[in-house]
């Protein structure tokens, strides 16, 4: 069984940070903590969307409004809110329904690791209030030359009669290496439990990357990448509309220093651009009241440098420094037969300019007391850059939408090591995070889940936070439990209120929502885990999380996870394994009605998973199958936008070839 | 031999093109005050030795608030005429009856930008009958007067910018124009919105009025929905009362008037529709 790279874990302290290693191919070097282990064994059986390795890590839930761009939330968490980025780089998606998070142009075979960090050190790249979550992006390696490595798969699921065909190849000159990736996914209509087929959940795509690398010194290389994503035909059963296109061009030029000897022992460089352009589309759809065309497009280019410095045996020092600028555009066109069309600008054009420096001092004091601070702050700018969207934005009374803040951020970990056995840390941030383009500027942005058109606010305030955060670490043989506390108190949080006075754009939505500042909001929550290795071949993994939010005047916020438990069992005997997983949720009751939630109830799912590998011809051949809600549960998650049904029983098979 | 005739032809060349550029230049330079706009007609205004031009910025006539601009030449010398009184009657000939409608003379007696702007608010199209405009001047160059009368062909516009009502609270009759905005004007956002309001005293008598209060209410038909921030138009002077419209989008756009005299109602039927 192929083992997992450990390379590029950032010098930090370890428990703000959860990296789920992605990439499986041996290296040499690895330092595993008890942490990634547990992440390990929950992508070890993947033929799975990147979308399903984030559901499975408690910090992480995923709002669903279509099977495919899901987006991610960090301790509910979501949106303006954290930090998604692609290799460090930031990506703005092009779709005013936030129907393309930037997670969805990116395959786990090109990933070689997701990073993710919460509120407490997740602002080191990029003010945020939520954290942040990087997907690292795969590298061609030196491993073996002048010879092509990689791997083909392929694989079928039962419940969306879907494809899913991927190949990556590496090839090394020695000063060179090359990395190719692709992959193809063709999913129908899934099943959901007890049969009913869900209408638009349909979704084709490819995806492609190339990336090549020189070393140039033993210490120094330079490294090329290219991604391209191309959606098409993607149903979105929750919201009014599908998505005709998705496509997204990312492309970077970085320079690596890394020499462990020097005190400046790692510095990086890289310069990026990237663009999506997304089209909904609304031709397959039944009883259309109009036609419409809403096209959006992004476009960021920028760059950032970072530094690992080792001051003296005791401190080391991370820095940082990023500027980026971004822009966005939307449009939406109905037309009504005999008329001339109508058109607007959903997005009103708009840039926006960020440049900020950040740095961590960490400090070991002695041989279990560690220390690091951490501090960011953030230059932003944002402008209309188009009298046309200035016009627009003007309806609203504000003659100027221009604006420029600064952005602080602000923290400190503590971990001490109890005993031997028992390690507990302690955190406390101070965080802002800028509001977004659509918080800004959005023009009647029709939220099907709570059926309002909303309306920007220029003169919204920063978004505030202070946070706490306490996790205690019991560590024993080959197990290990982890509990976390958080509490989070928001000020001016930036929400939605009714504003009777405005008029609805969109046919059939229920009114108009403004966005505002309210004075205050807390989230706060639990997050447990517990690996467990009672004999060599067996492992037992179980997560548990807690999350709760109440705004000013007592109201659930929305968006809020349920109870939700993860426990797997996985027996793996040399090349064969099997591995049994329950999942429960319970039933969510803390709603925010006007956000248009209801109670969502509890379920629990059964789930059963197989590999099995051996060498055909020098070739190591993988097989895994399983099969999914075994129970064929009907069952929705409260996330799900318009409590639309999860897939049903669901058998899937994928079969891997190692060149 | 050839090759020096070749010379000669393109030096020729040069120095007319050099000569064309020279002239267009100067053109320019003057700038032609009626540049884009529309001749409706030319005539002598007969005793007053005036050659009187009509224009329009529009591409014709149309019923409603029409905007015009009349050029007066000395007949003898072709110069300019800048310095006239300018008086306007127009007449609308249905056979068996015949009326004036609102108009306004020239405000000064100094012609702007060497024109003389005026407006005929012509309140039917020439379906119903002749309509002509009699154009008296007094030229204060030679301080002479004579009138020329023309014919005007009004057409029915697309979409109707002329309305009357009879009002519910004195039982006169109201006729509402509206001046802005127009199909070409109109964008995404804030629009300057402009309507002249007259009232009929007599067949040949039709005064500006400032007596009523007006309450905008833009929609889009189709769609069901309004737009926010409005601002209704109040009286600025002479019968036109300027406000704000705002269009959240482009297409067909219903602009809802009530008319309010006081506390009283006066008509809450009236609108004029905008596509663009």
């Amino acid at each position: 069984m192929a083992g997992f790279s450990q390379t590029q874990q950032p010098a930090i302290i370890e428990d703000t940070t959860r990296i789920v290693e992605l990439r499986e191919v041996t290296i040499t070097s690895t330092q595993k903590t008890a942490k990634q282990q547990l992440i390990n064994f929950f992508k070890a059986n993947s033929s799975v969307t990147l979308e399903e390795i984030l559901s499975r890590l408690p910090e992480i839930s995923l709002i669903r409004r279509g099977s495919y761009g899901m987006e991610p939330s960090i301790r509910s968490f979501t949106g303006g809110q954290i930090n998604v980025l692609v290799d460090g780089m930031r990506i703005h998606g092009a779709c005013t329904d936030k129907m393309d998070p930037a997670t969805i142009y990116i395959e786990p075979i090109n990933l070689e690791n997701l990073q993710v960090q919460t509120a407490i050190t997740g602002f080191m790249s990029g003010s945020a209030i939520g954290g942040t979550l990087n997907m690292k992006m795969a590298e061609p390696d030196f491993l073996n030359v002048n010879k092509i490595t990689g791997l083909i798969s392929s694989g079928y699921q039962t419940a969306a009669k879907s494809f899913y065909e991927s190949a990556r190849l590496n090839y090394s000159t020695g000063k060179w290496a090359f990395r190719m990736s692709g992959t193809y996914r063709n999913n129908k209509n899934y099943r959901s439990g007890g049969g009913d087929i869900i209408d638009f959940s349909q979704y084709e795509k490819v995806n492609y990357s190339i990336s090549a690398k020189y070393q140039h010194t033993l210490y120094t290389y330079f490294k090329a990448d290219l991604l391209g994503d191309d959606g098409w035909n993607i149903g979105y059963p929750a919201l009014p509309m599908d998505v005709g296109y998705a496509a997204a061009r990312i492309g970077s030029l970085s320079m690596h220093r890394e020499n462990p000897s020097k005190s400046l022992y790692k510095w990086q460089v890289k310069i990026y651009a990237n663009k999506i352009d997304h089209s909904m589309d609304d031709t397959k759809r039944p009883n259309v009241p109009m036609h419409m065309d809403m096209p959006g497009w992004s476009k960021t280019y920028g760059a950032y440098t970072e530094a690992e410095l080792k001051i003296n045996q005791k401190q080391r020092l991370l820095l940082r420094a990023d500027g980026s600028s971004t822009f966005l555009k939307a449009s939406m066109t109905m037309y009504q037969p005999g008329e001339l069309p109508m058109y607007m600008l959903t997005w009103p054009d708009n840039r926006k300019n960020q440049s900020g420096i950040s740095a961590a001092w960490l400090l070991q004091i002695d041989s279990t007391l560690k220390l690091q601070v951490t501090g960011r702050t953030d230059f932003i700018s944002y402008k209309l850059v188009s009298q046309e969207a200035k016009d627009q934005v003007s309806i609203f009374g504000y003659p100027s939408a221009n604006r420029k803040d600064l952005l602080k951020n602000i923290s400190a970990v503590i971990s001490k090591k109890i005993s031997q056995k028992i390690k507990v840390s302690a955190s406390i941030a101070y965080v802002e995070r800028m509001p977004t383009a659509s918080e800004l500027y959005g023009f009647y942005l029709f939220n099907s889940n709570d059926g309002y058109d909303y309306i920007g606010n220029p003169k919204l305030k920063i978004e505030k936070s202070l946070q706490a955060d306490l996790s205690v670490i019991y560590n024993w043989k080959n197990n290990r439990v982890q509990l976390s506390y958080f509490y989070s108190s928001l000020f001016d949080y930036l929400t939605g209120t009714i504003n009777s006075s405005f008029s609805t754009m969109t046919i059939g939505a229920k009114g108009v929502k403004e966005f505002i500042n309210i004075p205050n909001a807390s989230v706060s929550g639990v997050e447990g885990s517990v690996v467990l290795k009672p004999a060599p071949a067996i492992d037992v993994v179980s997560t548990v999380r807690y999350t709760a939010g109440k705004d000013n005047k007592g109201n659930s916020l929305p968006l809020i996870a349920p109870l939700k438990n993860t426990t797997s069992i996985r027996y793996q005997p040399k090349n064969f394994s099997v591995q049994l997983e329950a999942e429960a949720a319970s039933k969510q009751g803390h709603i925010n009605i006007e956000a248009g939630e209801d109670v969502t109830t509890g379920y629990s799912l059964l789930h059963i998973r197989f590999g099995y590998n051996t060498m055909i011809l020098n070739n190591t051949i993988e097989l895994q199958g399983g099969v999914e809600n075994i129970f064929d549960r009907k069952y929705h998650e409260h996330l799900d936008w318009g409590n639309i049904s999860r897939p049903g029983r669901n058998v899937y098979i994928q079969f891997r070839v190692y060149l | 031999m050839k090759k020096s005739l070749m010379i000669l032809v393109s030096l020729a060349l040069i120095c007319i093109i050099v000569f064309l550029a020279a002239c267009s230049k100067d053109k320019i330079a003057e700038a032609d005050p009626t540049e884009g706009m529309t001749k409706i007609t030319e005539g002598y205004a007969a005793g007053a030795s005036a050659k009187v031009q009509v224009y329009t910025k529009e591409t014709s006539i149309t019923t409603g608030f029409t905007k015009l601009y009349i050029a007066l030449y000395d007949s003898a010398t072709g110069n300019r005429i800048e310095d006239a009184h300018i008086q306007l009657t127009p007449m609308m000939d249905m056979g068996t009856m015949m009326h004036s409608s609102p108009y306004e003379n020239p405000v000064s007696e100094q012609a702007v930008n060497h024109l003389f702007p005026c407006s005929v608010t012509f309140i039917m199209s020439s379906m119903g009958g002749t309509w002509t405009l009699k154009i008296q001047v007094h030229n204060h160059m030679n301080d002479k007067e004579g009138v020329l009368t023309i014919p005007v062909t009004v057409n029915e516009p697309v979409k109707s910018k002329q309305k009357s009502f009879t009002a519910a609270h004195n039982g006169a009759k109201y006729f509402i124009s509206l001046i802005e905005p127009t199909a070409a004007s109109s964008k995404v956002g804030i629009n300057d919105m402009e309507i002249a309001i007259y009232k009929k005293a007599s067949m040949m008598n039709w005064p500006a009025d400032s007596s009523l209060s007006v309450i905008l209410t833009p929609e889009m038909p189709t769609m069901g929905h309004g737009s926010p921030n409005n601002v209704n138009p109040v009286h600025i002077g002479n019968g036109h009362y300027k406000g704000k419209v705002n269009f959240t989008m482009t297409g067909f756009w219903r602009l809802n008037l009530d008319f309010m005299s006081g506390t009283a109602v006066a008509d809450t039927t009236q609108y004029f529709d905008v596509e663009f």
